[in-house]
């Protein structure tokens, strides 16, 4: 049995965070990461960032992520196990893991969920052909491994993620045939829809994909016109060529986990579908079991660093690591929260924070 | 509409273009940012404080004319990529207009691409004339385009393809280009002569076989003057390249 | 399909190394995952369900949603987007459950 003060489960953004600042309130801390390497969904992305310098605005995300790394590998207090997937969790708070082929236990103090979100899919016909690939599968081959997608793309989804995947795609030497969303409005930042139509990307809303075509692999795709009320308007499909169709419609928490032990759930549309309760420290129903980032409701990366920095710092508060700063560094974490909240398009995750909250 | 089309409208533009007086002045930044968005790095990347302080986080930019110098620190800072420099005493003619752009191939300076404007539609040739890419920029590079003076609040972007063939040769030995001569021709050098004089344009070995009819037809397409009305230009010896040496060494030195 | 040139990425790309997929020899880089050695090689088309004999290809690259199994080295239902490639890999294609043979 592997004992720590501190489990953080996923290295991401959030995971990171939590886990420099869990360790340098003096906790002893282990990272767990399915992946080979930290950083998440952070290292595919080639984007300058919102926000505030503290949150590292006009910095792109794969620099973050080495930052980020560089922090964690020279700190003392934290262990990092990569290939290591936490596969289970349990009434008395052991983890189970998956760690290089070998299968292990560990027992923490406290625990940081930071599983991140997997990709949602879209019902239509044909959609399980070979080529129709989630965002951040096109993220991850392109990005990652530098391997193009396809040569010619349709983006479902006008979201950040989908304007930013088109956006990627196009730097890659790839074409952009249009990009679609079924609603009404673009729901992303409109300066990163700007930045692809006036390279001459159509983006289409009110616009929805009916039916995939092709045999072994997608070689096109049926696409067909809404009303304001979501109906399809009759005699408004159109054919656009695409060897690869990207889904880009949003993601649902990573959540499997913290249901394994019983925590206290909320369905919450706004943030992705079911979500831990949480107060305002990052804390669970679960007193010693911590949250954050897209786990605990789908928003930005650079939420997601902040709410990592609050999980961390309170599980380690938890346990009675505290330092002189500790009160003076939450404050200012809850401020920075606050304010990547506070504009109109953070109504949502408002809102939605709101259902999430524990009494 | 933006919300619907990822294209600013002409209110919205309108609300963000300086007014003639400043832009008479010289170079000054244009932020296309429409959003309340949780973002900065405009106001902290400018060391002239020139964009007003952001009170609340998720305030939109906005330029104060009077501090701003056109330096265009804050184009490759801002993560939206919305802020353009544009600069309307670069000639009489022309104003530069200074974007973002992370795209490969970079263009050349010196080059001719075509200018695009916000839904990525051809809407004029475009002179390169820098290509900014320091680590200063950190991979976002900043291109420098010289368009019509009056689109410089249209021109948003370019295409590589050069599809009105700028970047032709047509003096293959001096190598000049047909956007340059078009160029010359715009700021009112229209005979064969004046161009050559000014580019060179035939003054190569060949000594203009190739190029002449070439920058003929092009100054009679643009001023609408016919080639039999326009002045030839003047033909000396010799009609092809010889060795001085050659000329020393002459059996018939008879002028004296 | 490779990117050759990017803007603002540089690849870290491992020796390169020969695998085969049924039967045929591609080549790809050490370390990455296997389906992205396939993909650059324009293999999409992964396998076939094991009902309806749909083609599968890869969904999330992450090992979340499985839909890219094959059989490597003689091991069954491998996740190859996120299995990293190994010189003289034995891949084969999956059509339907994976078998575990006895030796």
């Amino acid at each position: 049995m592997i004992k720590t003060d501190v489990a953080v489960i996923g290295g991401g953004p959030a995971g990171m965070c939590a886990a420099i600042e869990a360790a340098n309130a003096g906790a002893k801390v282990i990272v767990f990461e399915r992946n080979l390497s930290l950083g998440g969904q952070l290292v595919k992305q080639t984007h300058m960032f919102f926000g505030s310098q503290k949150q590292y605005a006009s910095k792109r995300g794969f620099d973050i992520s080495k930052i980020l790394r560089d922090q964690i590998s020279q700190n003392k207090n934290i262990t990092v196990m990569t290939n290591a997937t936490v596969i289970g969790m349990y009434e008395d708070g052991v983890l189970t893991i998956e760690h290089d082929n070998k299968y292990k236990k560990v027992l923490p103090r406290a625990t940081v969920v930071a599983t991140g979100a997997s990709e949602k899919f879209l019902p239509f016909n044909n959609n399980d052909l070979p080529g129709i690939y989630g965002a951040g599968a096109v993220q991850t081959l392109m990005n990652v491994y530098g391997v193009k997608p396809g040569d010619q793309v349709v983006m479902v989804g006008a979201g950040n993620i989908g304007l930013i995947v088109s956006y990627q795609l196009m730097q890659a030497g790839v074409k952009v045939n249009a990009v679609i969303d079924a609603a009404p409005r673009i729901g992303g930042y409109l300066v990163h829809a700007s930045k692809i139509r006036r390279m001459g990307v159509p983006i289409l809303t009110s616009t929805t994909v009916k039916t995939a075509h092709g045999t072994e692999c997608v070689e096109g795709v049926t696409l067909v016109k809404l009303d304001e009320n979501w109906k399809e308007i009759p005699d408004s499909e159109f054919y656009l060529p695409c060897d690869n169709l990207c889904i880009a419609v949003g993601l649902s928490p990573l959540t499997e986990l913290m249901w394994q032990i019983g925590i206290e759930m909320a369905y919450v549309p706004q943030l992705g579908g079911y979500v831990p309760k949480s107060n305002k420290n990052m804390q669970t129903s679960r007193p010693e079991v911590f949250v954050a980032g897209d786990a605990s409701g789908v928003e930005e990366a650079s939420s997601a660093m902040v709410e990592g920095r609050i999980a961390g710092l309170n599980a380690a508060k938890f346990l009675g690591f505290k330092t002189t700063d500790t009160d003076s560094k939450l404050a200012d974490y809850f401020e920075q929260a606050d304010s990547l909240r506070s504009g109109p398009v953070g109504e949502k995750i408002r809102a939605g924070l709101k259902l999430a909250e524990l009494d | 509409m933006l919300e619907k089309t990822g294209i600013a409208t002409v209110e919205q533009i309108e609300s963000v273009t300086p007014s003639a007086e400043r832009r008479g002045k010289g170079a000054i930044a244009v932020c296309e940012c429409f959003q309340n968005i949780p973002c900065n790095p405009c106001y902290t990347s400018c060391k002239f404080n020139a964009m007003k302080p952001l009170i609340d986080i998720n305030d939109r930019p906005e330029v104060n004319p009077d501090k701003c110098t056109g330096c265009g620190i804050c184009i490759s800072n801002c993560p939206g990529l919305a802020i353009f420099v544009i600069d309307e005493t670069y000639s009489e003619t022309e104003a530069l207009v200074k974007l973002p752009y992370e795209f490969l191939p970079l263009p050349e300076d010196g080059t001719f691409v075509t200018g695009t404007d916000r839904a990525g539609k051809a809407v004029c040739r475009a002179k390169v004339v820098k290509v900014l890419n320091t680590p200063a920029q950190d991979k976002t590079p900043v291109v420098w385009l010289a368009v019509p003076k009056e689109l410089s609040m249209t021109v948003r972007c370019f295409k590589i393809d050069d599809i009105y063939s700028d970047n032709t040769y047509l003096c293959r030995c001096e190598e000049v280009t047909l956007g340059e001569i078009r160029e010359l021709i715009r700021k009112g050098y229209t005979s064969v002569d004046e161009i050559k004089r000014i580019s060179r344009a035939g003054m190569g070995p060949c000594q203009g076989k190739t190029c002449r009819q070439l920058i003929m037809n092009e100054i009679s397409k643009m001023t609408g003057e016919k080639i039999q009305d326009m002045p030839v230009s003047t033909f000396r010896p010799p009609v092809k390249p010889i060795k001085l040496g050659m000329l020393a060494q002459s059996e018939d030195n008879d002028d004296e | 399909m490779r990117i050759e040139k990017h803007p603002i990425l540089t690849f870290e790309k491992g020796e390169t190394v020969t695998f085969t997929y049924n039967g045929t020899v591609y080549s790809g880089f050490k370390g990455e995952p296997i389906a992205s050695a396939l993909h650059a090689n324009g293999v999409r088309t992964l396998g076939h369900t094991h009902d309806k004999h749909r083609p599968r290809g890869l969904y999330c690259a992450i090992g979340n949603c499985s839909s890219c199994l094959a059989t490597v080295n003689g091991k069954p239902n491998v996740r190859i987007c996120v299995e990293p490639l190994t010189k003289g890999m034995v891949v084969t294609q999956q059509n339907g459950r994976g078998v575990l043979k006895n030796d």
